[in-house]
């Protein structure tokens, strides 16, 4: 053999070698815990629900299954353990659409839990592309298909991380790794599952959640630049079709699983605005509400909450960040009442709770030093 | 199909190699014909709808060259086949890429209603300037008879065919009909994939890497004054080691397969002038601006003034040929505008005293530097106004930011400003001389060898890992 070639050979194997070194770390390590629970090393999180609820479907224990958008996001798993007598397994993700959430939906009752509890609203149906074309969403990893794991275990920011890990686990090192860890440099710097995209210990709660900011937020998406955004992407046809695909199909598909549907408290800034700036975008959101109402009490199986009119949490807009999300001391309320059955839409008047709501919306007056 | 995906490092590029090889021992048009197929299903992939463009395209210019080429016509008669193929080439591109531009235009001064939405075929800007540069040539009398297969292999050879490096046909079609090609050479096949590694790994793991952070400045959040110059200067880096890698990657393929392709970067942020930075930056774009458009303008042989106007026009219309859009245009006129101060500074301004050059050069090399990652706000921007937006918060340091999101993204901007300022580059790296076609000539020389060996492995390995999801190249788009 030449020189060259032999060479080459040296070179393609040393290519395949640090390949195979990283794609073994990876499965040793096992960072998103897909192939098993962390046992040999340090179990750690990632704040990227749409990455990390793979692993924990597939690591965690769990009878019930909570799921929603970044109004769901801070919801400790304990405080739903503790005040609804479940063992739950949070798998919100901010932003995500209705079929995002169906996907995971189903991939988590794979291990047969036998509740959902499920935050909606109008906005998660209103645009819902497959998620194949979401580059946020690592389909194939809920799938565990060829190119989900092979995806995974040959992974260099994947490595990066088991490398983290595996220098947190050595407890000479332990120390140092720990206070290095953060979410700048490293993607898992969560180390109790009960404290995935909770609110940090050090935010400032009267800071982040107050009627200063409510209004600030107000105020901006009705200011004339902006006010747009309201009407943009509702089709009604589109969003009920997303609605009866996403939402009734996971349903009917699971009926033998109990789906506790929440529809929660927005501030009523939220829909003053849609009413200022744009009526239409305010009666599709009505006319689909209704829609869905009426369509979700048919199943058995399905117990419909509508939180939307809840005047002293909606209008105390001490309670909001900005217009529509709501503080930690909320989170514990929306529980109580899933809890304690409040709220719970009538299935001989499903559309009662939004007569309310629509009632109060249109008796509401902004102050004047909001305008 | 991409460079940096599985499909393509792992099952297209070791079939159409060893293809090659086999096919190459039934003969010399065997091993032009696999390749030549080969490059159709690797453009295929994803855009198969735009293949009969492709080969239309192909046909029509090596029909109008054979033309120009063969037949004995009168001046007047040569200079109208070539206007006709000049025009059918550019006609394809303005209904692809410009026609939405013109008819939003159109509809913003007369309110025509007038909307046209057309996807654009990859690679189509690089594709129509490489015909369009053969047919001057022929008209020019200086192309050989070229066989059919042979052309359209030179258009379609899969490693420049989407994204460039922009070929010549005296350059390229020679290497095409020498027997040496066809016959595997560990040492190009190694240096190849030392190339295509260090390619490879500064997009996957620079390009990709620093991309999120671009939206620091061209998000929806209008930035401040450091989150404005983090997000200019993350696309200033996205944008180089993005390109250049995507070029690494097409030398180091096109290695694999015995052909040199000519270099497209240099360095170019190492410049200490614009003029030096357009030696540097994308050379096979600005070499065919050079000699299809701005010495056919006059280039500076009509006077000071009319070389200015005539950097101006290349300039905008270079800027044009990137996208269809008043953002590109305006990139492009401000770097005529550069290009215009540069070249009447070098008339007018004597050169520094041989002690404070040192100093000179470090303010020059700075201040282009800066010019450049100004322009690029231009060109990444979504509109002008946008633009105006980012620029404005770039010249407005009232209102820093500054936490620790911001200095761990400092940290990595600096880093990759330290690989493209200071950083030897591939070609200083491996000995890449295309003109002499020379490559690796030092790898058996050197004593470090097997460390040397070993570090690009990795490189290439790591390249590798980086692959996570579905990226593609910037330059894809234009």
């Amino acid at each position: 053999m030449s020189k060259p070639s032999k060479l080459l050979l040296r070179f393609l194997g040393a290519s395949l070698l640090t390949l195979a070194a990283a794609a073994t770390l990876n499965f040793v390590v096992d960072p998103l815990q897909l192939f098993r629970p962390a046992k040999l090393f340090a179990a750690m999180y990632s704040p990227d629900s749409r990455m990390q609820d793979a692993g924990l479907i597939r690591s965690q224990d769990f009878d019930t299954v909570f799921m929603g958008t970044s109004l769901a996001i801070h919801f400790r798993q304990s405080d739903i353990d503790r005040l609804l007598g479940v063992r739950s397994l949070k798998l919100s993700m901010t932003g995500s659409s209705s079929h995002e959430q169906s996907f995971v939906l189903a991939a988590a009752l794979e291990r047969h839990p036998a509740r959902v509890i499920w935050q909606v609203d109008d906005w998660i149906f209103h645009d819902a592309p497959e998620v194949d074309q979401d580059i946020y969403l690592p389909a194939d990893l809920y799938r565990r298909n060829a190119r989900g794991v092979v995806g995974y275990l040959f992974s260099g920011a994947m490595a990066r991380e088991s490398a983290w890990i595996l220098a947190r686990s050595i407890p000479p090192l332990r120390p140092i790794v720990a206070r290095l860890t953060n979410g700048i440099m490293f993607k898992f710097p969560i180390a109790s599952v009960d404290d995935i995209n909770t609110l940090r210990p050090e935010v400032d709660v009267a800071q982040a959640y107050n009627a200063k900011k409510a209004t600030a937020s107000f105020a901006n998406i009705t200011a004339p630049a902006r006010s747009a955004y309201l009407a943009e992407g509702y089709d009604y046809e589109a969003t009920v079709r997303n609605f009866e695909r996403d939402a009734i199909g996971l349903i009917t598909g699971h009926p033998d699983v109990a789906f506790d549907i929440y529809l929660p408290p927005y501030s009523i800034l939220q829909w003053v605005a849609m009413r200022d700036a744009s009526p239409t975008t305010l009666a599709t959101v009505y006319k689909f509400s209704a829609y869905l109402a009426e369509r979700l009490v048919q199943f058995r199986n399905v117990r419909l909450y509508d939180f939307r009119g809840v005047e002293q949490v909606t209008h105390d807009l001490s309670n909001y960040a900005d217009v529509i999300h709501h503080s930690p001391a909320v989170d514990l309320q929306v529980l109580g009442w899933l809890a304690a059955g409040k709220y719970l839409v009538d299935r001989e008047a499903p559309t009662e709770a939004l007569d309310q709501l629509e009632a109060q919306v249109a008796a509401y007056r902004v102050d004047a030093e909001l305008r | 199909m991409l460079f940096n995906s599985y499909q393509f490092i792992f099952l297209f590029l070791p079939v159409a190699l060893l293809g090659y090889f086999l096919v190459g021992r039934l003969g010399h048009s065997a091993s032009v014909l696999w390749l030549t197929l080969s490059s159709l299903v690797f453009y295929s992939a994803g855009n198969w709808q735009f293949v009969p463009l492709l080969v239309a395209s192909v046909a029509f210019n090596y029909a109008v060259g054979f033309w120009l080429i063969s037949r004995r016509l009168p001046p007047a008669a040569r200079f109208a086949v070539l206007a006709t193929g000049v025009a059918g080439d550019l006609a394809v591109l303005v209904t692809f890429k410009y026609a939405g531009f013109l008819a939003t235009n159109l509809n913003a001064l007369f309110s025509t209603g007038l909307s046209i939405s057309l996807l654009l075929p990859v690679g189509i800007s690089f594709y129509t300037f490489t015909q369009i540069a053969f047919l001057v040539d022929a008209y020019r009398g200086k192309t050989a008879h070229y066989a059919l297969p042979h052309y359209a292999l030179f258009v379609t050879y899969f490693p420049h065919l989407i994204a460039g490096p922009i070929l010549h046909h005296k350059d390229i079609i020679p290497q095409f009909e020498n027997p040496e090609s066809r016959r595997p050479n560990p040492h190009l096949i190694l240096c190849g994939l030392i190339i295509f590694g260090i390619g490879l790994f500064k997009k996957t793991g620079l390009a990709d890497g620093i991309q999120p952070l671009v939206a620091l400045a061209f998000g929806p959040a209008t930035p401040s004054f450091d989150q404005a110059w983090i997000g200019a200067l993350a696309y200033s880096f996205q944008l180089y080691f993005d390109f250049s890698g995507y070029s690494d990657m097409a030398i180091g393929i096109s290695l694999m397969f015995g052909i040199f392709l000519p270099l497209n970067f240099n360095s170019p942020y190492k410049a200490a002038s614009i003029i030096d930075f357009w030696r540097r930056w994308h050379m096979t774009l600005s070499q065919f601006l050079r000699d299809y458009l701005y010495i056919p303008l006059g280039g500076n042989r009509h006077g000071r003034l009319l070389r200015y106007i005539n950097l101006m026009i290349t300039m905008a219309l270079g800027g044009l040929w990137h996208g269809a859009a008043w953002t590109f245009v305006a990139w492009g006129a401000l770097h005529g505008v550069y290009l215009c101060i540069n070249h009447a500074w070098n008339k007018l301004v004597p050169a520094a005293a041989p002690r404070f050059a040192p100093l000179a050069r470090l303010t020059a090399w700075l201040l282009t530097f800066v010019s450049v990652v100004v322009a690029w706000v231009l060109f990444r921007a979504d509109s002008m106004a946008s633009a105006l937006v980012i620029l404005s918060k770039m010249a407005d340091p009232t209102h820093i930011v500054f936490g620790k999101a911001e200095i761990a993204d400092g940290l990595f901007i600096a880093a990759c400003a330290a690989i493209a300022w200071f950083a030897p580059n591939t070609q200083a790296i491996m000995g890449y001389d295309h003109r002499n076609r020379i490559v690796g000539a030092d790898i058996d020389a050197w004593r470090w060898r097997p460390a040397f060996l070993y570090a690009g492995a990795a490189v290439l390995a790591f390249g590798i890992l980086g692959i996570s999801q579905h990226s593609e190249f910037i330059y894809f788009r234009f």
